[in-house]
């Protein structure tokens, strides 16, 4: 049997390099042996460090600048710790790609918002990366990106690429700064007051813990975003990532078949909150 | 329909042992359990209901989904499949909660590989119920104790020998073993006298969600998961590796799915600890809704069978046959 007729059984690759982003982050590339897969920004995929277990994670590359399939990974629990302790060159498993993606089709033409608060910035990382490779498409683009502290930004090296992109800027803070900060210092909600685009032909995207997302909505409801215009990504500590495993539902919907891109409209008539 | 007497319906049971795992109810340490009978002198067919559900047979406690072999730096997988074909004698109650196993691991796409290959290789054998039982209420949820919609075959009593009724090809692939005479009788029917429980449509449950009662209902809640081991259709797993399990070592990993339960704290937490369902009340309010909303509107029938084990399991009595009876009169107070 093979992984077409069993979706728990994962694809095998190779790790054939990881960056430091940051703190006990990561990037790691894996190249699938022998298979390949087609993904869309927003989707994710399990990975496996045989022996300790495998674990999801949200899709950080765009398969038309790279081969690899990149995931940003925090060292947190026993699998991404395991993640983390692998050689260049160890076999991995994947599995996917799963769930939804980003309307990104829809937002063309449109001005783009994009608020990325740590680790969850990863997975907007192919929306930019899609929207500066075909920039006459998509509107302006404001990328607010947040971090507790300096040395938890990641894509750090990106940031001058992001900058010097036409009709793009790039907006910095942390919660707390360090000696060498000179940046902006505070949340990503009072950047984004600051920042104060306009709702007129907008499209605002954020991924960040729940409680960010949150008070995201606030402001940017604020700042005049309707339900429909403000799309986020959800997560779960999934099992499966197919709907049978239980861990993520919200109510009468499942993160892993329904999501994790969900509009706020849709999430605002969940029977259950994600905070 | 056929006749048979009770000698003869054992000496089936030792027949299909040859080409079957034969799985009935039988005493291991003082409880009735579902379980591998070698002889049929071991299967008790006078009972009420067993202490756990057949759904390990299909959803095992434990199951080994990957063997993963780590040589030399490359990986290899192997996937277990069952090995013998079984056939389990059960309650219609048990039967009919595969279906609420097979909406969610087989009908909605992606199937579950593992539940699919044992679940095409299981055949089962309905033992009717004479009447229902404490705490049983299936006859609330359009069930009855004779309920043959989820069996191959279905056994009735009949005075001190049998009837057996042929309900499925699969059920008829069975019979050859069977002495047995064919007889023109109508189906039995069992005693369905019992207490009737309103149960609220699955429309009528969102408007319930905020209730003060959910956390009521869960002041005495231990959130000991007792409930979701025993209930037939609660069917939430977790998946890990072992490299310590007995036939496991670095180089030959087991990678184990097993049961889980949305009662755990833990169970809903996500990477870096927030948990939108902090409290148990949420949890247990999760776990019916579950059954009585969610299920209903995605696979268009309950996913509660009726069997009691739940109230019969629970050690602060937490009943869900009475939170139903609570829900309904919740629902028409606020209607009135």
């Amino acid at each position: 049997m093979s992984e077409r007729d069993n979706p728990l059984r994962p694809l095998l690759g190779t790790l054939v390099d990881t960056k430091d982003l940051a703190d006990d982050i990561k990037l790691f590339q894996i190249e699938l042996n022998g298979d390949r897969f087609e993904y869309q920004p927003g989707q994710f995929a399990f990975v496996s460090a045989f022996g300790v277990g495998e674990a999801p994670f949200g899709l950080a590359s765009v398969s038309s600048r790279t081969p690899a399939l990149e995931f940003a990974i925090n060292r947190i629990g026993t699998v991404t710790s395991a993640l983390h302790g692998l050689e260049r060159g160890a076999v991995v498993g994947v599995r996917g790609p799963l769930g939804n993606a980003f309307p990104l089709d829809e937002m063309q033409g449109k001005n783009v918002v994009v608020l990325g608060g740590g680790i969850g910035g990863a997975p907007l990382r192919p929306v930019i990366h899609t929207i500066l490779d075909n920039r006459p498409d998509y509107g302006h683009l404001d990328i607010l990106w947040a971090a507790r502290s300096p040395s938890l930004l990641v894509f750090t090296d990106e940031y001058d690429d992001w900058r010097s992109a036409p009709d793009t800027e790039l907006h910095l803070t942390v919660d707390k700064g360090d000696s060498d900060w000179t940046g902006n210092v505070g949340l990503i909600t009072g950047l984004l007051e600051k920042a104060a685009p306009s709702p007129e032909d907008a499209v605002a995207i954020i991924c960040g813990p729940p409680i960010m997302i949150k008070f995201t909505v606030l402001t940017l409801q604020k700042l005049g975003f309707t339900a429909e215009q403000m799309i986020m990504t959800l997560e779960a500590k999934m099992k499966c990532g197919i709907g049978k495993c239980g861990r993520c539902n919200l109510g009468e919907k499942f993160v892993c078949l329904d999501g994790p891109v969900f509009s706020y409209a849709q999430v605002s008539h969940f029977l259950e909150s994600f905070v | 329909m056929k006749a048979t007497s009770r000698s003869d319906l054992l000496a089936w049971l030792d027949a299909l042992s040859e080409q079957y795992t034969v799985i009935a109810p039988r005493m291991v340490d003082g409880e009735l359990l579902y379980r591998p009978v070698h002889a049929s002198d071991e299967v008790v067919l006078d009972f009420e209901r067993t202490r756990l559900s057949a759904k390990s047979y299909l959803l095992p406690e434990t199951e080994v989904i990957l063997e993963i072999e780590r040589q030399e730096g490359q990986v290899t997988l192997g996937e277990p499949r069952l090995d013998r074909d079984q056939v389990i004698l059960l309650r219609p109650c048990d039967a009919r909660a595969l279906r609420a196993l097979d909406a969610l691991l087989l009908d909605r796409p992606p199937a579950d590989a593992y539940y699919a290959d044992r679940r095409e290789k299981t055949s089962l054998i309905g033992l009717a119920c004479p009447q229902l039982w404490d705490d049983c209420f299936c006859t609330s949820l359009g069930s009855a104790p004779d309920d043959a919609s989820a069996v191959d075959v279905m056994v009735y009593k009949d005075g001190d020998a049998h009837l057996v009724e042929v309900i499925t090809g699969k059920g008829r692939a069975l019979m050859d073993g069977l002495e047995a005479e064919e007889v023109e009788r109508p189906t039995p029917h069992s005693d369905r006298s019992g207490e009737q429980i309103a149960v609220l449509a699955p429309e009528d449950w969102p408007g319930l969600f905020d209730e003060a009662y959910w956390h009521q209902l869960a002041e005495r809640c231990l959130s000991c998961h007792a409930c979701t081991y025993v209930c037939p259709t609660c069917r939430c797993f977790d998946v890990r590796d072992d490299t310590t399990a007995a036939g496991a070592s670095y180089t030959h990993i087991q990678r184990l799915r097993a049961w889980d339960s949305c009662m755990a704290s833990a169970y809903r937490r996500i990477a870096g600890g927030h948990n939108p369902r902090p409290d148990k009340a949420q949890r247990l309010r999760n776990r019916y809704y579950c059954k009585f909303c969610y299920s209903p509107s995605d696979f268009g029938a309950v996913a509660c069978v009726g069997c009691g084990r739940c109230i019969e399991v629970c050690p602060v009595g937490v009943d869900i046959a009475e939170m139903l009876a609570n829900v309904a009169a919740l629902a028409k107070g606020r209607s009135a």
